[in-house]
């Protein structure tokens, strides 16, 4: 009992440091910015009524910006958790299924072909579109006998995002150059969604899902034992990760179809948890989706700022912040088992 | 412990997603700016372009411009005005808070941030690449409208024109060179029909050996096979004096044999105003027609 008490105490204490960094990287991502408001102002136009320009920058460019920015780093590092844990693998990440792959094969098809001039909310959607195609393929080819095979799912995924790229290569080699840039803009990820339904529809996605989740967190622990014991524990294994694989793929489609790839949130931000607040996926569901909202709020918040009045592609921060924060952490460990 | 844990969790998440489509994810009205009329003046003008924010100096307005791009930096008075961004990657913090009523941009400038700033109630106005000459001048009295200078527009568009046809008609009489014009290389790039330097060949009594091709990828081959009497390279972004010592790795080309492999100045050709169109027309022909 006391051992029980001890960690809900240590998990509570998690969540509220990772609340805390969620509303830190907000109050950055909301203050900072080239239009130079002053730190004291920006919090008084948040709250108090008063109309013009500033309030304007302030609630419809940088806080569509913070709450999308939020829910893509959410919904990323908690597709990345659940696959590490289904898989039993350190290396799957969103992007290893081959799911990104297929929205960008679908976006770029709609610029190749001018789709995008009949309505902004094209592009979004045959990105969402190639999502569910690849997620079908991959259902369809790994379910055999009606169990769904783990490693088939991941080699095919992996090859699918191989034949992916060739497929961008080869629009890219026979779009014109409106179009070739429209399809790189797009490949390199933004958080600036100009669109306010877009961003609650990513938001609620990604909280949803998130509470979906919760619903296997026990089966999550005994799956990460091994499929086989977790059938021993009881498990509906093959439901389970039925459900599991269908969710994280949505979650997956949803957040490139809205905002483009975006590396490396979903590998590092899951990993990075695990390593403070352990392995039990009770607490590492909520974890690492607060982690990676804030994570990616301030890496978004940083490419918009860092060059100013020119923005770096998201994912340049996160790679190299996330990325070599990542390395010292590793070597530090390393370190001190020795 | 464990299962009041498990129902409280979800619990605080649905109560997050009730609030989130419950935030105002925009600022009241009113707190926008107020849309201004099609026609109206504009006097606060962020130009994505460089050969717009050109334009606007032409046209006398160049003091109503308060945002440009790092490139704009035709005439020298720009440098003194905000960069708001490069030529695809704009910050629209930066030009909102400008206080813009006409937001100039072109087809590469990124399509969220067009969206964004239309959807802020900003006016946004594309302008296509102009391809020739006409285009050149129809683009020209299109911006000179929404600053309400046409009349300034006509008449240096009258003087142009009226350039224009004096060194057509002073060149027509002489034997025309066949010319190759390379703007990029590897892979090798021309300009065809259809294009303003394709026009400003045309123009002054030369004939573009390219003009019917039907991609502005060109292969070495062709230019042997057709070989010109003149080749100019407008080195943009690769040297071209590399490219030249490779042409005179061709001692069969009549322009490797007569001298006549011309480097020139991609700013004279890269801005194409009205103004600077006859400037370039200008050059061109010297290059044609000088006597050897």
């Amino acid at each position: 009992m006391q051992k029980i008490k001890k960690r809900s105490l240590k998990w509570i204490f998690w969540l509220l440091v990772l609340a805390a960094a969620v509303l830190g990287a907000a109050a950055f991502a909301l203050s900072v910015g080239s239009a130079g408001i002053p730190f004291g102002k920006v919090f008084r136009i948040l709250f108090e009524g008063q109309k013009g320009i500033e309030r304007s920058i302030i609630w419809d460019i940088r806080m569509p910006r913070l709450l999308l920015g939020f829910a893509i780093g959410g919904a990323l590092s908690l597709a990345g958790v659940i696959l590490q844990g289904m898989f039993r693998n350190p290396l799957v990440e969103p992007y290893t299924l081959g799911i990104s792959g297929g929205a960008a094969v679908g976006v770029s098809l709609n610029i190749l072909f001018g789709l995008h001039r009949i309505g902004v909310l094209t592009m979004p959607f045959s990105g969402f579109l190639g999502a569910c195609l690849v997620i079908l393929l991959l259902y369809g080819l790994n379910m055999k006998r009606r169990v769904l095979s783990l490693q088939g799912l991941l080699l095919t995924g992996v090859m699918i995002n191989f034949i992916a790229s060739s497929l961008i290569m080869l629009i890219l080699a026979l779009s014109r150059r409106e179009s070739l840039q429209g399809i790189i803009f797009w490949i390199m990820g933004s958080l600036d969604e100009p669109n306010a339904f877009l961003t609650r529809l990513a938001l609620g996605a990604s909280v949803l899902f998130l509470v979906a989740t919760y619903f296997f967190h026990s089966d999550l622990n005994a799956l990460a034992l091994g499929e086989e014991e977790a059938l021993h524990l009881g498990v509906p294994v093959e439901r389970t990760k039925r459900l599991l694989f269908l969710i994280t793929s949505l979650l997956i489609g949803v957040s490139v179809a809205v905002s483009g790839m975006i590396g490396f949130v979903g590998l590092v931000v899951p990993h990075f948890m695990k390593k403070m607040v352990g392995c039990d996926h009770r607490i590492l569901l909520a974890a690492s989706f607060l982690a990676g909202g804030a994570f990616l709020v301030f890496c978004d918040t940083l490419a918009r700022t860092v060059i100013a009045p020119m923005e770096l592609p998201v994912g340049v921060i996160t790679g190299i912040l996330g990325g070599s924060l990542f390395v010292f952490v590793l070597m530090r460990d390393n370190g001190e088992g020795r | 412990m464990r299962q009041s844990l498990a129902v409280k969790i979800p619990f605080f998440c649905f109560v997050m997603v009730l609030q989130v489509f419950c935030l105002p994810l925009k600022a009241e009205e009113g707190g926008q700016t107020p849309l201004p009329q099609k026609g109206a003046l504009s006097q606060r003008i962020v130009s994505l372009s460089p050969v717009l924010t050109e334009e606007l100096f032409l046209l006398g307005v160049g003091d109503s411009v308060v945002g440009r791009t790092r490139y704009c930096t035709k005439p020298a008075e720009t440098d003194k005005i905000e960069v708001v961004g490069n030529l695809t990657e704009i910050n629209v913090e930066k030009i909102v808070s400008l206080r813009p009523d006409l937001v100039l941009v072109i087809p590469l400038t990124d399509p969220r941030a067009k969206q964004k700033l239309r959807s802020l109630g900003i006016r946004v106005e594309e302008f296509p690449e102009a391809a020739d000459f006409r285009g050149i001048c129809d683009s020209f009295l299109r911006l000179a409208g929404m600053v309400h200078k046409e009349k300034a527009a006509a008449d240096l568009i009258e003087k142009a024109k009226r350039e224009v046809s004096r060194i057509r008609q002073e060149t027509g009489s002489r034997q025309p060179p066949a010319v190759f014009i390379e703007v990029g290389a590897d892979p090798l790039v021309t300009m065809v029909k259809g294009s303003y330097f394709h026009d400003l060949i045309e123009f002054s009594g030369g004939v573009n050996i390219a003009a019917e091709a039907v991609h502005q990828l060109y292969s070495r081959e062709k230019v042997l096979a057709k070989d010109p009497d003149i080749i100019i390279i407008v080195s943009m972004g690769f040297d071209g004096e590399e490219e030249k010592r490779i042409w005179q790795g061709y001692p069969g080309l009549k322009a490797v044999r007569q001298g006549k492999i011309i480097l020139v100045d991609s700013d004279l050709f890269c801005a194409p105003t009205p103004v600077s169109f006859v400037h370039a027309l200008q050059g061109v022909e010297k290059i044609l027609h000088a006597e050897n």
